[in-house]
């Protein structure tokens, strides 16, 4: 073995010696070639790279979701106040005297507002001086400022609410090279890459400087990668500093310069830069950050707050202004202070930009105003139509049907009332939950959504997902059955409050009972409801048929199974707010079911229209009958079981509502409408343990507050054609209004009662009745 | 270099093909349930379909009943309305009148438009609920609108090709 090795060896050391010159030569050429194609191979990789994510990040914007734009308009109900927080949302600058876009000014009743320009699904406004006057009622004049002239009308742009970002959580706002502001670039240029419209991507010249710089001050005052390398570093995404990354870097920077102009790599670098981060919400690019630092477009900032978004790129969390405002300031003044030593500026406005607090906004409005529970929501009505990752990345512009008013009134009445009955009650602090949907009555707009007591956190949408029984909010229902057959039911119509026991279907003895636990005999229809008597409900239930009241459950809307057993009529069904919303919008709306929508139109990113969803209706019960038992409704909050209402409302603002209790009482709810809003609260816990509060105690309260302090419109219950109102004696007889405890109620015309009150005679009432209805 | 990244661009051509057309894919314009609509273009009338011909409501000169005047608003979005439909923007007639209801919900006279510029477009089911929208709303005394609510249900209906609904509803509309 030993000796064949060897003499293995020693022939190729012969062969080697003989080749070795012509060898060299052959390896050398070999290796060069092989050198290129792997140098030239990852080149075409990484340009490969370049270009996906070069092109593709110039796409991957987040669908945008708006407000509602507030229309101005002499008799608007829009009060001072309103006003205000409206202008405060949009991140309008309050100033002394206007002079340009996205400020305003007050003096006593008279606002005068410079709007910005925005593209409207109907066409683009162009940002206007305008002068408004209010008084009391709303607004009294509407006017151009400079001309003088009236308007008609007039519509603030929309607000930000939020925006669909993908799972990688990055948010931005797509900025145009044109329009970032010159002091913004200029900044960026000093601290960053002076040399930034000579180099080829790579700056020795620069690196070398930066070194000097840092050197002479002792700490890094300047960079030395060029714009280009940073923003291919955001492309390389991993993190390691290492001499094979820096390499990456800088040959993808050459590629990035060969295959872009300076303008397009700018604009790339205005939107991917990393600006700062809210929870899991990554804040990308100088056009998210205005509205996230400042509540305002990029394009009103001044210089020392574009100085500040370019202090940021070097440690959005080590500047974070509003962790470290002192470091921040620092910063953002040398940020200035470059500028001005490379005459950028000059130096009063440096002085005075170095002088200035640094502004950064609260959280918590405009953009940062989140409203988790809203955006799910309106991500749920598109995901029926549009793909999860167009949703995400084709910057869509969704305007939605969201009022930042009324959120925030709904929010805060959740906030304080669970606060106030926690409180009041000695529960458990923090163990309630709650839910409120409020909705336009006539077109089932959803104007405000609140899936939990923290109105910012993006957890469990209990507006949505919690699926609970909805117990004596079904009530309405049946007796909408009963009252859609004039023939055999009116309001006055008698009917029994009296024990039930029954046998169920699977053999279980049923035997419901009253709240209070007592029997009333007879009772009149409106009081069964007023009062939410089980037993008179049951025995009305049957008496129309459970399949009948499930019809009428399902032509409101309801479009889960519905158990057929005589429960129901208590309200054994369970839905999410939502859906009870859906419910009693077709009530509010006179029987006119309109599809609650919470979007009205959507663009795409160049601000073509791609659909809308319009308003359409459907009837879903005779809207005579739906007046009868709206009248019964109101009933409900004026002496009924929802009577607790006046203590939020004043006793002429009529409403119509219901309460709900479950068993146990684990659910409280409270439903209703004005003649503009339909309101559904519910109040739990999460658990579905009992929260020994019914419907008057828990969800009413929140449902009272709410409906105080936003505007709403009182229900007028003008009788409709075919409808005639009739006074009815206690014992249900036609009688007159000189009688005592007479009560007019609306009658389906000819269903009326036949009987006659002792107390009147016949013909004088006709004669009487006619006089005051006709 | 610039030759080397001329290279690299035609290797990246196919790549960026390729992006380029998944990206024109992208947001679908197909398929939508019913009750969206595209912004774009109206359904074309199909030429065998026979134009169910209604004049729009206007009301009369003398009116026997003192309608209340219209907020100027929602005045001048009805004209907006008016002036979109005679240029057959029907959906942009359609956003100014749901922008109207915004600010009047009640408005009976504009569910009765809001009808009309629907039938236009042939969503015959969707006229006859907002003409029934249109009549629930209405004054009872207002017997003109009732009768012009009354025309729309009957020219839906025979745009669905419901003669016998149709003669109902133009008895209906005579008894007003």
């Amino acid at each position: 073995m030993a000796t064949k090795k060897k003499g293995k060896t020693s022939r190729r050391v012969k062969s080697r010696r003989r080749a070795s010159r012509w060898n060299w030569g052959r390896h050398l050429v070999v290796l060069i070639v092989l050198a290129g194609l792997v140098l030239g191979g990852y080149a075409i990789y990484l340009s490969k790279t370049v270009r996906v994510k070069f092109e593709g990040k110039r796409w991957a914007v987040p669908a945008q979701i708006y407000a509602r734009p507030l229309e101005l308009f002499v008799g608007a109900p829009i009060g001072a106040e309103q006003l205000e927080t409206e202008l405060r949302f949009l991140g309008y600058r309050r100033v002394d005297e206007v002079s340009g876009p996205g400020q305003w000014s007050r003096k006593g009743r008279r606002f005068t507002v410079h709007t910005r320009d925005f593209t409207f699904w109907d066409g683009p406004e162009t940002g206007t001086a305008i002068a408004v006057d209010l008084d009391a009622n709303g607004i009294t004049r509407l006017v151009r400022r400079n001309s003088g002239r009236a308007l008609d009308l007039f519509r603030l742009e929309p607000g930000l609410v939020g925006s669909i970002y993908p799972a990688h959580r990055q948010d931005r706002v797509l900025v145009k090279r044109a329009d970032l502001p010159g002091h913004l670039v200029n900044g960026l240029l000093a601290v960053e890459d002076r040399r930034f419209f000579d180099h080829k991507g790579v700056d020795p010249r620069g690196i070398a400087r930066a070194l000097k710089a840092n050197i002479q001050a002792g700490r890094a005052v300047q960079g030395g990668s060029t714009l280009t390398q940073q923003l291919v570093k955001n492309f390389l995404l991993s993190p390691e500093r290492s001499l094979t990354r820096k390499f990456n870097e800088a040959l993808m920077a050459l590629i990035v310069e060969s295959r872009y102009s300076k303008d397009e790599i700018l604009e790339a670098y205005a939107n991917e830069i990393f600006l700062g981060q809210e929870g899991e919400r990554a804040i990308h690019g100088f056009g998210l950050g205005a509205h996230f630092y400042f509540s305002r477009p990029l394009a009103e900032l001044e210089l020392h707050e574009t100085a500040l978004l370019v202090a940021l790129v070097k440690g959005a969390s080590f500047y974070n202004p509003r962790r470290h405002p002192q470091r921040a300031l620092d910063r953002r003044n040398l940020v200035i202070d470059q500028m001005e030593a490379l005459g950028m500026v000059s130096g009063t406005e440096a002085q005075r930009a170095r002088e200035a607090q640094l502004g950064v906004t609260s959280r918590g409005i405009a953009h940062g105003h989140r409203v988790p529970a809203f955006v799910d929501l309106v991500r749920r009505q598109l995901r029926r139509d549009y793909r999860e990752e167009d949703l995400t990345s084709e910057g869509l512009q969704i305007f939605s049907t969201l009022e930042p008013g009324g959120q925030r009134q709904a929010e805060q009445a959740v906030h304080e009332r669970l606060r106030g009955i926690e409180k009041a009650r000695g529960l458990e602090a923090g163990g309630l939950q709650a839910a409120v949907v409020v909705a336009s009555a006539q077109q089932g707009e959803i104007q405000a959504l609140v899936g939990g007591r923290d109105a910012r956190f993006a957890g469990f949408n209990r507006a949505l997902d919690a699926i609970r029984p909805i117990g004596s909010l079904v009530k309405p229902a049946v007796y909408l059955t009963a009252l859609s057959r004039p023939d055999r039911f009116t309001l006055s119509t008698r009917i029994p409050d009296e024990p039930v026991d029954m046998t169920l279907p699977g053999g279980q003895r049923w035997q419901p009972r009253n709240y209070d636990r007592q029997l009333h005999g007879e009772v009149a229809l409106h009081d069964g409801l007023a009062r939410s008597l089980n037993l008179a409900t049951v025995h009305l239930g049957l008496t129309v048929g459970l399949e009948a009241v499930i019809d009428q459950l399902e032509a409101l809307g309801v479009a889960r199974d519905i158990p057929p057993y005589p429960s129901l009529l208590l309200g054994a069904l369970s839905l999410s707010p939502l859906e009870t919303a859906q419910v009693y919008q077709g009530l509010a709306s006179g029987g006119f079911r309109a599809p609650l929508r919470a979007i009205r139109e959507v663009f795409d990113a160049d601000q073509v229209p791609l659909q809308r969803y319009p308003l359409t209706v459907r009837q879903a019960a005779d809207p005579a009958a739906v007046f009868l038992l709206t009248r019964n409704l109101v009933e409900v909050t004026e002496r009924g079981t929802g009577a607790g209402l006046r203590r939020y409302l004043p006793s002429n603002l009529q409403v119509a509502g219901k309460t709900g209790t479950t068993n146990d009482l684990r659910d409280s709810w409270f439903a209703g409408f004005s003649a503009d809003r339909v309101a559904v609260a519910w109040v739990g816990r999460d658990d579905n343990a009992p929260t020994g509060l019914t419907g008057s105690q828990g969800a009413l309260p929140v449902w009272g507050e709410l409906m105080a302090k936003i505007d709403i419109r009182p229900l007028r219950l003008n009788a409709p054609a075919g409808v005639e109102y009739h006074w009815i004696d206690p014992e249900g007889r036609l009688a007159s209004e000189a009688c005592g405890g007479a009560v007019a109620y609306p009658f389906i015309a000819g269903s009326e009662p036949r009987m006659t009150s002792d107390c009147v005679e016949q013909r004088s009432l006709g004669g009487f009745l006619r006089g005051l209805f006709d | 270099m610039k030759r080397c990244s001329n290279a690299i661009f035609r290797a990246g051509v196919v790549g960026v093909l390729a992006i380029g057309l998944a990206a024109c894919g992208a947001i679908p314009r197909s398929d939508r349930p019913a009750q969206v609509e595209s912004r774009g273009a109206d359904p074309v009338p199909r030429p065998e379909q026979r134009t169910p011909q209604i004049a729009a409501y206007t009301p009369p000169a003398a009116p026997r009943y003192a309608r209340p005047a219209p907020n100027r608003a929602v005045a001048v979005l009805t004209a907006r309305a008016d002036d979109q439909r005679r240029a057959g923007d029907l959906v942009g007639a359609t956003a100014s009148l749901e922008r109207a209801l915004r600010i009047a919900p009640d408005d009976a006279i504009l569910w009765n438009r809001l009808a009309r510029v629907r039938l236009d477009q042939r969503r015959y089911d969707l006229v006859a609920q907002l003409a029934a929208k249109s009549n629930s709303l209405a004054d009872p005394v207002d017997k003109d609108l009732r009768r012009a609510n009354w025309m729309l249900i009957a020219a839906a209906r025979d745009g669905q090709g419901d003669a016998v609904g149709a003669r109902e509803a133009r008895r209906q509309a005579a008894r007003r």
